[in-house]
């Protein structure tokens, strides 16, 4: 019985011009072994000029690195907020029809805009400066959060909203005693995630001017001060360990209480 | 109890599905101070369509539901809504299938619940419960025996202590009368009896109308049974039905129900169809 399929030669044809383009597209594009020797060449180089670090400037950071921080705490629990008003206009057991469809429609268009876009034009609204971040932040954590919040919403089993609805409770009350107490684990489980892409994020946007950490790597890059930026690479990457780190310990602690119930 | 004239009057109910199927065509009963009244028949027969009627959940194409007060004071249950509908369902107590209480709330929170309609949205967001809530859910807890529950997490108790704390949620909300939708069937034959025991007495003070798939349950424990067939009632008299009204009732399905197989099967699509009517 044959039973192991010896058929290569179909995929001849496909894989040669697949090979062809991709041939074509690194011509095009001027991508080539060469430069990527002599990339790498330079590129260590240039690594080198990192080292040693200038662990002296180490006080310098301490402050931007506090600021991106502080960025993410307020930026997160803002979005929260907001994002709980938004996830109840967008789940479809609280609300239905055009204004779901609205309020997810914005959530997707923002989900798609990257946060550094949104980061450019607040900057040019509100000047350089943590309060385009926070405002930037905020924004892109909403995109996500509302969604997340609205499906955990809608994930609520209607059986339980209409027998709460049965004792004569409003839909409001139906919120507070039989969506909420359901979806909270869950909104404080993504929050605690969102916070973590927070500190990433603030540090990122401070490059293109939000302040922060990252200003000041983008600052001592400019200025072609390679050991000072080695010491900003480090600061935010102790940064971002730590707050991982946090969040995970919390996370872990709702889920612990999970089990319990 | 000559002068306690509370009840449930339902008249002449019409329901079709939007493909045209008639679902109801024509139910007419009345509920009395006293009676524990079984609703039979085979799924999708029209009897849970029937309750959600009751409690206006699905708006009937015609006919009308009347509650009566123990003044005599009657309400419209079918063409009301909002606040009127919130006020009149005040006075029903529900237990479902499946139990749907909130599993992550206490105990005494979940049967605390049935009092929502007593309370301002505005004191549930802001406040919460009043400790004389709190000692009212405990005394209807403590009536059905399970005080010792009270502060458990709601996810950690069986199903049979589930349903007894949904009785106790809608003993709490002091109903006027008491409906049940299938409440025995996701229960074992040991907790099933429990529940109707637990019913029975509770029936002699707020009359009780439910929906059930056993009828060896009903023959024991009603007072009076209903049979609904193709969305009519064929059957309106003494609890305990002879095999002959039996297969006249249920027809292919008496079969089935023989083999005991589990109701909760039985009426899942039955759910499904009927919330596909959505509030209409």
């Amino acid at each position: 019985m044959r039973y192991h399929p010896r058929k290569y030669r179909p995929l001849l044809a496909p894989g040669l011009v697949l090979g062809a383009l991709i041939y074509a597209a690194a011509l095009g594009c001027e991508v080539s072994f060469d430069r990527f020797w002599k990339g790498i060449e330079v590129g260590g180089d240039l690594l080198a000029s990192f080292f040693p670090p200038a662990w002296g400037d180490l006080d310098d950071m301490l402050l931007p690195a506090l600021e991106t921080l502080l960025l993410a705490v307020i930026a997160t629990p803002l979005a929260v907020v907001v994002s709980f008003f938004v996830a109840l206009l967008a789940a479809d057991n609280v609300r239905r029809g055009w204004v779901r469809n609205l309020a997810r429609g914005l959530m997707s268009a923002e989900r798609a805009t990257p946060d550094i876009v949104v980061a450019f034009f607040f900057i040019a609204a509100f000047g350089i400066g943590p309060m385009a971040g926070i405002i930037a932040l905020a924004l892109g954590s909403i995109g996500m959060l509302g969604k997340l919040f609205a499906d955990a919403m809608e994930e609520v089993d209607p059986r339980l909203l209409e027998a709460i609805e049965c004792t004569g409770a409003t839909r409001s009350q139906v919120l507070r005693y039989a969506i909420l107490p359901v979806v909270l684990p869950s909104m404080i489980a993504n929050s605690l995630f969102r916070f973590e892409i927070n500190i990433r994020s603030a540090a990122l946007l401070g490059m293109v001017g939000a302040g922060g950490i990252g200003y000041e790597l983008s600052q001592a890059m400019a200025l072609l001060e390679y050991p000072r930026g080695t010491v900003a690479i480090a600061v935010t990457l102790a940064l971002v360990f730590l707050t991982e780190r946090l969040a995970g310990q919390l996370r872990q602690r709702l889920i612990a209480r999970e089990h319990l119930a | 109890m000559s002068g306690d004239q509370r009840g449930l009057e339902v008249v002449d109910i019409h329901k079709s599905l939007p493909d045209g199927r008639a679902v109801l065509r024509g139910i007419n009963f009345n509920l009395g101070a006293g009676e524990f009244l079984g609703i039979l028949g085979p799924s999708g027969a029209g009897k849970s369509l029937t309750i959600r009627c009751i409690l206006g959940l699905t708006r009937p194409d015609s006919g009308c539901v009347h509650l009566r007060e123990s003044d005599g004071n009657t309400s419209e249950i079918s063409t009301s809504s909002g606040r009127q509908l919130r006020q009149i369902r005040r006075k029903i107590g529900v237990v479902f299938q499946g139990f749907n209480l909130v599993k992550r709330l206490s105990v005494l929170e979940n049967v605390m619940i049935g009092r929502l309609g007593a309370i301002h949205p505005l004191r549930s967001w802001l406040y919460g419960f009043t400790d004389d809530e709190a000692d009212g859910a405990m005394a209807a807890l403590e009536r059905i025996g399970m005080g010792h529950f009270a502060p458990r997490v709601t996810a950690t108790l069986s199903g049979g202590e589930m349903q007894r704390v949904a009785v106790a949620r809608a003993l709490y909300q002091e109903p006027l009368l008491l409906l049940a939708d299938e409440p025995i069937a996701s229960l074992d034959p040991k907790n099933a009896n429990e529940i109707m025991q637990l019913l029975r007495p509770i029936a002699e003070e707020i009359p009780i109308c439910g929906v059930f798939h056993q009828p060896e349950m009903t023959a024991k424990y009603c007072t009076r049974v209903i049979g609904i067939r193709d969305g009519q009632i064929v059957y309106d008299g003494d609890p305990a039905l002879s095999a002959q009204q039996l297969r006249e009732l249920y027809g292919q399905e008496l079969k089935e129900l023989q083999r005991d197989t589990s109701a909760a099967e039985l009426s899942q699509p039955t759910w499904a169809a009927i919330s596909s009517l959505g509030k209409g």
